[in-house]
Order: structure tokens, then sequence, then C-alpha cells
């Protein structure tokens, strides 16, 4: 029971505080409203106070829109107004644009009957510049209103009688022009020549001017060219210039019209406005071609280019046809100057043509600024030029040059390989030297004819040449071997040396065959040299020479040029095939009695025998000497790059044939300790002669010494497996065949286990 | 350095007006060009292509056909790989001259070289050479042949893709060969097959 009175109490408790609870919360909201009412009661006088304000301004708002509304009447009027008066004025401007144009037509008519009284006059006065200025003035004005001004004012029968006076006059004058003119070039008054030049244009007569000039300047060009032709002709044979004649006769031509050029195209362009050049060069091209035509056939006929370029066709069929000729060949030398001439005509034209596209289409920019008939011009100038015939000329002349070429590098070419001789001292023979300043001086030419196709076919003869003949030549002179005789080599060299030293190489077939192939293979890596540097120049040349081709121009030139890579190519592999035969003949068949000495050297040696063999003559020390005295023989006779792949080919021969007899000998300790220390001294030895790193030819013949030279079988593990840093160039089983030479005395066979495959 | 693995020259002969430049144009660019001015001497275009997944570039030298050009022209059939040899199947003596240039081929080219006859422009109705003809003339002298028409783009694609793949073959093979021979030689210095060398180093 108790208990149950404890609960009710407790629950009593609870309703109690919690009623009390209720009862704070209300009496604190109860405050609030006391205070939030105090606050609202205060704010109402604020509110009355603004609304009494605003009740005042009612009435300024009111006055407000009324203005507005009026203001909006006012400016609407206004706009209509303005509308108005803007409908009168327009008919009002058309008027005064009509009255402007009666007053010009008035004023046009007014001239028309000045220049109809002036025109007749001034032809009588035979003062031709007023009388075209009047006709000029006539033409200015627009001939169809013209028309329609003469037939709607019928009674002004003056006017109309005023333009047919003018248009008599017009074509009146056109023929005293055209009639005056041909006088003028009949008497050679150039000053009168000019004068009637000038008046064409004033009567509308651009064309006619044009051709009518021009065909006055043909005829000037024609007479100093045929001068300048005959005394060319009479140029003898002791003159300077006697080699270059005609093309000097052709340069004299392109640079008359140059000039002719330069001095009347301000006068074209000043009277008859830009744009006229195309016309006046096509007629001066014309006269340009006949004469070139005439300078070339007595060309023709004195240097005898036709019959010299059969000659040559017939040489190269007979050589092909391998029955060898009876034909007698023609000296290159002979042709030197004519291709220099030829030269000389080609790049004289390119640039002629060069400077003829320059001032026209300069020319065409200015008087025709419409794109469409720009583009039309510019293709008519190319026909122009394309299709005359000093265009034609051009080409054959080209090809001719190329022919010519051709011919004289590859017989000049074969007459410095025949003639090829050594200088003492010399290391290469004249045939390479001689070989590249031809070739050289072919391109060099090639590229003075300004034309990059002909530039690179040059090129193509030249790469075809070298690697049919010329590598061919040194190919065969190589495979002739390097005869090793009976003599000691070390001898043969004596004897080589000195007659060389006294010019003189008689001494006996050996030695000349010696120096020979050495020669030979000296020449060919010398090649290789002077090819690199050829194409080097060949292409800074051209890009001198021609500053403007295009990026795929220069790639045709590049593409061109890469065919002398694959020359240096073929060089590389005869230079490669001599070594070779050097290898078989003169260095192996020594080196090998040398190394085999090791055979007879015991290498399981006490303390005493070691002390006792380095006192005396080692082993190493005579390989060495007698290496030294082979490389001796070399050295002065190679060229450097030669010598160091020698000292190459000598060191592998030397570490290949070495390993061969380690594997056949047995070692103790002491004896690895002497082939550690041999090994060294060799590799140094060697190192020394040639400024190649020949170290990895010894790097397999160094790790077997080190191997050999262990104190201890177990010290293997220290370079062997996957923690050494060593690059280990033996194989497990060879390291095991190696390790096994010295088994015998110390190791024992067990301890080979350590090396696992 | 470009990014192709072999290069390969191919020359294009045949009379003037046979169509060499426009199957050129067809190839290299897509386009057929009307109303081609003859080719000056010689022009140059080039063409990477795809051969079992190599980049193979191909060096295309259009010759002009007219005989005033030939001194220059003659100069790249030496270093050719592969000689197209066109003739107009409408055109008779475009056909006739195929001896002559047989001739100039036999003279100035590689014995190697990979030589192809083509009859183009069997887009014309007027045909003059029966495909047989062309045919046999090909097989007598031991030549690819192919009829062609640039203007409607028929088998020029094939043409030059098949002499890129049989360039590339013979390439290989002669690669392969001259693997082995290296291997021979002590300093085992490979030689490229490539002639790109130059132009690569002067670029």
């Amino acid at each position: 029971m108790s208990f149950d009175k404890s609960k009710i109490d407790k629950a009593l408790f609870e309703k109690q505080n919690e009623l009390q609870k209720e009862l704070d919360r209300l009496k604190l909201k109860d405050e609030e409203f006391v205070k939030e009412l105090q606050h609202l009661t205060l704010q109402t006088e604020y509110i009355d106070g603004k609304i009494k304000s605003l009740s005042k301004v009612i009435p300024v708002l009111k006055t407000i829109r009324n203005e507005a509304q009026e203001l909006i009447s006012t400016i609407s009027d206004l706009s209509e107004l303005s509308e108005k008066i803007n409908e009168k004025v327009k008919p009002l401007e058309i008027a005064r644009c009509r009255v402007d144009e009666c007053q010009k037509r008035v004023s046009d008519l007014v001239d028309i009957e000045l220049s109809s009284q002036g025109v007749q006059t001034a032809i009588i006065n035979e003062d031709y510049e007023e009388g075209a200025g009047h006709v000029h003035r006539f033409l200015l004005i627009d001939q169809s209103l013209l028309q329609r001004t003469a037939s709607e004012a019928e009674n002004l029968s003056s006017v109309r009688k005023a333009v047919q006076t003018l248009q008599d006059a017009a074509s009146q004058l056109r023929t005293i022009i055209k009639h005056k003119f041909d006088e003028a070039v009949h008497n050679e008054d150039l000053g009168s020549v000019e004068r009637f030049f000038k008046i064409f244009p004033l009567l509308g007569m651009h064309e006619e001017g044009i051709t009518k000039f021009c065909n006055y300047l043909c005829m000037k060009l024609e007479v100093t060219s045929q001068k300048n032709l005959k005394t060319a002709l009479n140029t003898t044979v002791a003159d300077k210039r006697f080699n270059i004649v005609y093309a000097d006769t052709m340069t004299l031509l392109f640079e008359g019209i140059a000039r002719i050029v330069d001095i009347h195209h301000p006068l074209i362009e000043t009277y008859y406005g830009p744009g006229h050049l195309l016309s006046a060069l096509s007629i001066l091209q014309q006269e340009c071609d006949k004469q070139t035509k005439l300078i070339l056939l007595e060309f023709n006929k004195h240097r005898q280019l036709t019959r010299r370029l059969n000659q040559i066709s017939e040489i190269n069929k007979m050589s092909n046809s391998s029955s060898f000729s009876k034909l007698e060949k023609i000296d290159p030398k002979d042709l030197d100057l004519l291709i220099h001439e030829v030269t000389i005509m080609h790049s004289r034209a390119e640039l002629y043509f060069k400077f003829v596209r320059r001032k026209v289409t300069m020319d065409i920019e200015i008087g025709y600024p419409n794109k469409e008939e720009q583009v039309q011009k510019l293709y008519k100038l190319d026909m122009v030029i394309s299709t005359s015939d000093l265009n034609q000329t051009k080409i054959d002349l080209l090809s001719k040059y190329l022919q010519l070429e051709h011919y004289f590098m590859e017989e000049s070419i074969n007459k410095a390989v025949n003639m090829d001789t050594l200088e003492p001292g010399q290391n290469t023979s004249s045939m390479v030297d001689d070989t590249f300043f031809i070739i050289r001086k072919c391109i060099r030419r090639a590229t003075a004819t300004g034309s990059l196709d002909g530039i690179c076919a040059v090129v193509n003869n030249a790469c075809g040449v070298l690697e049919n003949d010329f590598c061919g030549v040194l190919r065969n002179r190589l495979r002739q071997g390097y005869p090793t005789g009976y003599l000691d080599l070390t001898q043969a060299y004596n004897v080589l040396q000195t007659s060389l030293q006294q010019g003189r190489l008689q001494s006996g077939d050996t030695e000349q065959a010696r120096t020979a192939f050495v020669v030979a293979l000296n020449n060919t890596s010398v090649s290789i040299e002077y090819v690199e540097t050829l194409c080097d120049t060949t292409l800074s040349d051209v890009g001198q020479a021609l500053p403007n081709i295009t990026s795929n121009e220069k790639g045709k030139l590049e593409s061109c040029l890469s065919g002398l890579s694959s020359v240096i190519t073929n060089l590389r592999e005869i230079v490669e095939y001599g070594m070779q035969q050097l290898r078989v003949s003169a260095i192996k068949p020594r080196i090998s009695p040398w190394v085999d000495a090791f055979l007879n050297i015991n290498h399981q040696l006490t303390e005493d025998e070691l002390s006792e063999y380095e006192a005396g003559d080692t082993f190493m020390n005579t390989l060495i000497s007698n290496l030294n005295s082979l490389l001796f023989t070399f050295k002065e006779s190679l060229t450097s790059s030669n010598y160091d792949v020698l000292v190459g080919v000598v060191a592998a021969e030397v570490s290949s044939r070495l390993e061969k007899v380690i594997l056949k000998t047995t070692f103790n300790r002491l004896g690895g300790l002497i082939l550690d220390k041999e090994i060294r001294s060799l590799a140094a030895y060697l190192t020394t002669t040639t400024s190649w790193s020949i170290r990895d030819k010894f790097a397999r013949l160094t790790q077997i010494a080190t191997v050999l030279n262990l104190e201890k079988v177990s010290e293997i593990s220290d370079y062997w497996g996957n923690e050494s840093s060593l690059t280990w160039r033996l194989t497990p089983t060879e390291l095991r065949s190696i390790m096994s030479l010295r088994y015998l005395t110390t190791f024992k066979k067990s301890a080979l286990i350590f090396i696992n495959d | 350095m470009e990014d192709y693995k072999f290069l390969f020259k191919v020359v294009l002969v045949g009379n003037a007006g046979v169509g060499k430049t426009c199957l050129v144009r067809r190839f290299t660019q897509g386009l057929f060009p009307p109303g081609q001015g003859a080719t000056i001497g010689v022009d140059f275009m080039i063409k990477t292509v795809e051969v079992d997944g190599e980049k193979v570039k191909l060096q295309i030298w259009d010759t002009a056909g007219q005989e005033r050009f030939r001194s220059i022209t003659q100069s790249y059939y030496r270093s050719a790989h592969a000689l197209i040899l066109v003739y107009d199947i409408s055109c008779q003596p475009t056909f006739d001259c195929l001896p002559d240039w047989l001739r100039e081929i036999e003279e100035y080219a590689s014995s190697k070289v990979l030589r192809i006859l083509v009859g183009n422009k069997i887009d014309r109705e007027d045909r003059e050479i029966p495909v047989h003809v062309g045919e046999d003339f090909a097989s007598r002298h031991n030549m690819y042949f192919l009829e062609t028409s640039a203007k409607e783009a028929d088998n020029v694609e094939k043409l030059f893709m098949k002499i890129a793949e049989d360039l590339m073959q013979q390439a290989r093979s002669k690669d392969l060969l001259r693997y082995d021979k290296d291997t021979a030689n002590i300093t085992g210095k490979t030689s490229v097959i490539t002639d790109s060398n130059c132009c690569s180093r002067l670029t």
C-alpha cells in the first residue's frame, strides 16, 4: 500500500511541477503582449503624420500628370509637322539634282559648241594636241545622252550640228594622227613619234596607239639586234669574249627590251593609264622571238652544237653496244666553253622572263582592281610567255645543256680516273679530288642556269656517275686484294716508304699493288666526306641562287640530293669490303702466330718462376711490340679514319684469337694473375693507338681474366648473380668451362655449382 | 624525322597527254583537274599510304611527256623503284610508242625496277586499243597491266597500292638478305635500306 501511495505522491508532484511551468510561460507571454501593445500605441502618431503629408502631395501629382499629357500631344504634333515638311523637301532635292544635271548638260553643250569651233581651227593650225583635247572632251560626254538631248531639243539645231562637226573632226583627226605617226616613223623623227603617240589615247585609240608604237619600237630593236649580231660575227678569236659572244648578243637583246620597258612604261602609264603593258609586251615579245631565233641560228652554225650533240649520242650508243669504238671521242675539255655559253644563254632568258613577269604583273594589279579580271589577265600573261618561241628555245637550250653536261661529267671523271696519280706524301690519289672538283663544277654550272629542273637533273646524273662508275672503280681496285707475298711486311713498308719519298713506284709489283690497295681504301673513305660536303654546299648554293623556291620545289631538290646518301651507303660498304680484305690477307695471318705463342708459356707458375718470367721478355711485351710494328706500317699510309677502323679490326682479331688460346691453357692462381695483368696492358696499349673507344672489344677477355684471377672459387658469387652490377658477356656455360681451366689446380669441381643458368 | 618505314620512288612516263598528271592528282589529291596544261620538266608529289599496318611513303615523279624534256626526265629513271608506263586507250599512237619507251627504260633504269603498263582513260567511249592487246603487250614484256580512269577514279588507288605492296615485299626480302650478310661481319653494322638519311638530315 505504502508503495502505492508514494507512487501517487510522486505523480502528483510531477503534475504540480508541470502546472507551475505552464503558469510561468503564460506570465511571460502576457508581459510580451503588453510590451507590444505599448510599442504600437507609440507608432500611431508617426503614421498619422505620414498620412497627412501624403494627402498634401496628391493635388501636385495631378498637375504633373496633366502637364505630361500636354507635352505628349505637343511632341506628336511636332513630329507630324516635320514629316509634312520632309515630304515637301524631297521633291525639292530631286529638282535640285535635275538642275545640276541640266547645268552640266548645258555646259557640255556649250563645250561642244566651243569644241566644235575650236577643233576646226586646231586642225587647220595643225595643233593636234588641242584638237584631240576637244575631241577627248567630247568623247567624255555620255554619247547616248547627247543623242537624246539633240533629238529632244529640236529647235536647237546648232547642237546637232556641233555634234556632227565633232564626230567628223574625231574621225578626221584619227586618220590624220595615224598618218602623221606613220610619217614620223618613216622619218625616224622620235620627237614626233612620241608626240603623236600621246594623242592616240585622247581619241580613244588606246590599243591602236600601243600597237603602232610598239611596232615602231620593234623596228628599232631589230636594227640594234642585227647590228649587235653583225659585230658578234666579226669578233676575232683573240677577243676576250669570243667564247661567249652569242650569249652576249642575246644578253644585249634582252637588256634592250628591258630598257625599252623601263623607259616607255611610265610614258604609257601616264598617257594611256595602267594595265596596257601586257599588250605592249606581247608585241615586243614577237620581235624578241624573231631576233633570238636569228642569234641562235648563227650560234648553232658557228659552234656546231647540233653536230656535237649528234656525236655525243653516237658515242653513247656505241659504248652501250659493247663493240667499243673506233669512233673518236670528244675531249670534254673542248665542250667546256660551249657548255658555259649555253648556261649563260639559259640563265639570261630565265632572268628576262622573270623581269617581264614582275613588271607586267605589277601593272596588271594596278590597272585591274577587279580580281576576276586580274586573274584573267595574269593567265593571258602566262600564255604569252609560255607560248613564246623564246620559252621553247629556253627549254631546248636546257635540254642541250643537260646532254652536254652529262657527257662532260662522265668523260671528265673517266679521264680523271685514267690519269690517276699518287703524289708522294699523300694518302689519297688525284682521282678523288679531281672527280669531286668536276662534279662540283657541273652542279655549280647547273645552278647558274637558274632552272631547278636542270639542277635536279645534274644532281641525278652525278649520283649515277658516282654510284656506277666511280664506286665501281674503287671496288675493282679493292677486289685485287692486299698481296702479302714473300716479303716481311715491315720490310715491304720500308720499300714502299722509300719509293714514295723518291717519287718512283717501280720497286716491284707487290709493293705497287699494296700501295694501290691502301690508296683505294683511303680514296673511298675520303669520298664519303666529300659527298657529304657536296650535299651541304649544293643545298646552300641553290638556296642562294633561287631564294624564292616553294617548299614543294625544295622537297624536289632534297629528294634528288638524297640520291647522294645512297652513294654514301655504297662507299661505306666498299670501305667495309676493303677492311675485310685487309683483315684476311694482312692482319689475320700475322696475328695468329704471335698470339699462338701464348700456348708455349707455362701458366702454372711458382713464385720463383713468376719473378723470373716478369724479369724477362713477357709474352705480352712481345705481342704489343709486334702489333706496334704492324700498325706502324699502316699508320702513315692510311687516313686517320681508316686507321681507326683498322685498329678496331686488329683489336677484334687479337681478342678473339687470344680467347681461343686461353681456352686451350690451364692456369693456377699466379698464371691467372699474370693473364689479368697482361690483358689490361694490351687493352691500355690499343686504347692509346686510336681515338675511338675499343674497350668494348676487350670486354669478354677482361671478364675471362677476372674469373681466372680469383683467389677463392667462392669469390665468383661476388660477381655472378642478380645482385651484381657487372654485365656479363659470358654465358654460364662459357663461364663454367673457363673456371674449369683452373679447376685442375685450385678449384674443386663441386665449387662450380655456384654458377646457375 | 617523319614517321614512315619505307620510301619508294615511283616515276610515271609515257606520251604527252595520256593523263599521267591526272593519275597522280587523282591519287594524291583526290581530284581530276580538267584542262590540265602540259607538265613542264618534272613534278613531284608525296603520299604516305599504309600497307600491313606499316607507313609507306610514295614519292611520285610525274614527268613531262614532251620530247624536249627528255634529258630532264631521263635522269630520274635510275633511282626509280617503280616505273609506270602510261598510254591512252583511245589513242593508237600513244600505244605505238610503247616500244620506244621500253628502250628508254632499258637504257636508263635499273634492271630490277618494277614496271607497270597502264591503259588510261577507260571512261572514254572511243576505245582504240582493246584490253587484250594491252594485256598481251604487258605479258610479253614482263610487266604488270592495269586499265584505269583518272576521271572516274577507276583502279587508280588500286594501281598505287599494288605498287606499294609489291615494293614493300621486295624490300623486306632484301632486308632479310642484308641482315644475314651483316651478321657475318665483325662490325655488325646494319645498313639502312631506305635512302631517306640525307633527306631527314637536311630538313
